[in-house]
């Protein structure tokens, strides 16, 4: 009966290990904000978590983007969660699109921006002495922004080739009311990150890319 | 308490505290996330209209269906009189072809002649001159590349026809310089990729005029059809 005990004793000490851990983890967090969505794809998909208590783990198909695909854009909305108790901080970095052939599919050809960042439930904290600010020159939605440049080529006034090293993209004060240890539907912010390809005659071939986003402490500012 | 309900809440704790274990380790808490994705690229080639017909040296006839720029190439044209009442040296046509690719492309044409005479006098194949014109790759977003014209270019050029001396009926002698050639698929221009990456939407591309010409001579009277299918491909 004293091994049970010892047991018993231990698990607990188990479950406080485990708890503190995510206690301390919590301050800063970044999950799915959502469905993402895809529109003008052809043969494309997204795969990710409605729910936005699970891990932000989104898979991107843009599909054909030659001629073939004769919609004018292809569009992808992807719902991203915050939560923090303190000043925090989003980086973005990308692997992958290493294209030689500079009529292939190029980083700069894949437009990305941040787009309509607001309280997710009714428990994001609002703070009136500072905001949340996207930075410079994430702030638009490349969809509506598009232009043709000098070459022919489509434009947008942000692309994938802004991300340089782990990029800042956006950043602001205390997202979260709560300080709970584990998820909350309802206890954070949410933003949509855009991403765009315009179908064009690009070089024949296959191009893939990862990013990685992260969250940690930012600037101190006041909430 | 009895032994057996001190084993059932201790097991009963057990179950509780896994269940606590997992719950804090699913929705636990991450600083980061991914993003993965891919895009697929496939061999684009098309063939359209490059702009209207030119039809000259023609006694009667006329363009019935003309070309119009940008749009499926269906072209119809009636050359009209090529007996010896129509006194001009030639009666020639002019069909501007616009190609656009991603990748290298390959022209061939493929022509079937059929005339209501039975003579060996009648129209054939042979007495239908063809070649591609000048190529022309301008515009913003058109790739610079040297093409390969497999045709001898304007079939009316003294160098592409004569008379034979033998026979006294004009011939289109040189290489590839009349339909006898294209009985089958057969390649008449090749090249490099065409356009850059530019959307669809950008309307330049390769330009090349499809000549055709006949000689009015002393043919068996009938009349005769020429059908010619062009196709661009990506090999």
């Amino acid at each position: 009966m004293r091994i049970r005990h010892f047991i018993f004793a231990l698990l607990i000490l188990l479950v406080l290990v485990v708890g503190s851990s995510n206690t301390s983890a919590q301050a800063l967090d970044i999950s799915s904000g959502g469905q993402p969505t895809i529109t003008g794809a052809v043969s494309g998909s997204v795969t990710g978590s409605s729910d936005v208590r699970n891990d932000l783990v989104v898979t991107i198909n843009f599909g054909e983007v030659s001629p073939l695909n004769t919609n004018s854009i292809v569009k992808v909305v992807v719902p991203i969660a915050l939560r923090s108790n303190q000043p925090y901080q989003v980086s973005v970095s990308m692997s992958g699109l290493n294209n030689a052939n500079a009529q292939a599919v190029q980083a700069s050809d894949v437009g990305f921006g941040l787009q309509n960042i607001r309280v997710l439930g009714g428990a994001g904290k609002i703070c009136t002495q500072s905001t949340h600010v996207i930075r410079s020159p994430f702030n638009d939605d490349p969809a509506t922004s598009l232009t043709i440049g000098s070459d022919g080529r489509v434009v947008y006034p942000s692309t994938l080739a802004n991300l340089t090293g782990s990029t800042i993209i956006l950043s602001g004060p205390q997202l979260s009311k709560n300080n709970s240890s584990i998820r909350q539907q309802s206890d954070g912010y949410v933003f949509d990150a855009i991403f765009t390809l315009t179908p064009q005659f690009f070089a024949a071939g296959v191009s893939s890319a990862t990013l990685l986003f992260n969250i940690s402490a930012g600037p101190n500012v006041p909430c | 308490m009895p032994r057996h309900t001190t084993k059932i809440i201790f097991k009963l704790c057990l179950f509780i505290m896994l269940l606590l274990i997992s719950a804090v380790a699913c929705l636990g808490q991450s600083t980061t996330g991914t993003v993965s994705m891919s895009a697929t690229v496939s061999k684009f080639v098309e063939i359209n209209s490059g702009g209207s017909v030119t039809l000259t040296g023609n006694s009667g006839g006329g363009v019935t269906t003309d070309g119009v720029t940008n749009s499926p190439l269906a072209v119809s044209i009636n050359l009209g009189e090529v007996g010896p009442s129509n006194t001009n040296s030639f009666v020639t046509a002019s069909v501007p072809l616009k190609l656009r690719s991603n990748a290298s492309y390959v022209l061939s044409a493929s022509a079937t002649v059929t005339s209501s005479g039975t003579t060996a006098s009648k129209i054939g194949a042979a007495d239908v001159g063809f070649g591609l014109g000048t190529i022309s790759r301008t515009g913003l977003g058109v790739n610079s590349g040297s093409d390969t014209n497999a045709t001898s270019g304007d079939p009316t050029l003294p160098a592409n026809g004569s008379v034979n001396g033998t026979t006294g009926r004009y011939e289109f002698t040189a290489v590839r310089s009349n339909l006898s050639a294209f009985s089958s698929s057969t390649t008449a221009l090749s090249g490099p990729i065409i356009m850059n990456a530019v959307p669809r939407s950008n309307a330049n591309g390769l330009t090349v005029p499809a000549l055709f010409a006949v000689k009015p001579q002393f043919f068996e009277n009938g009349t005769t059809t020429i059908s010619v299918t062009f196709t661009v491909t990506a090999p």
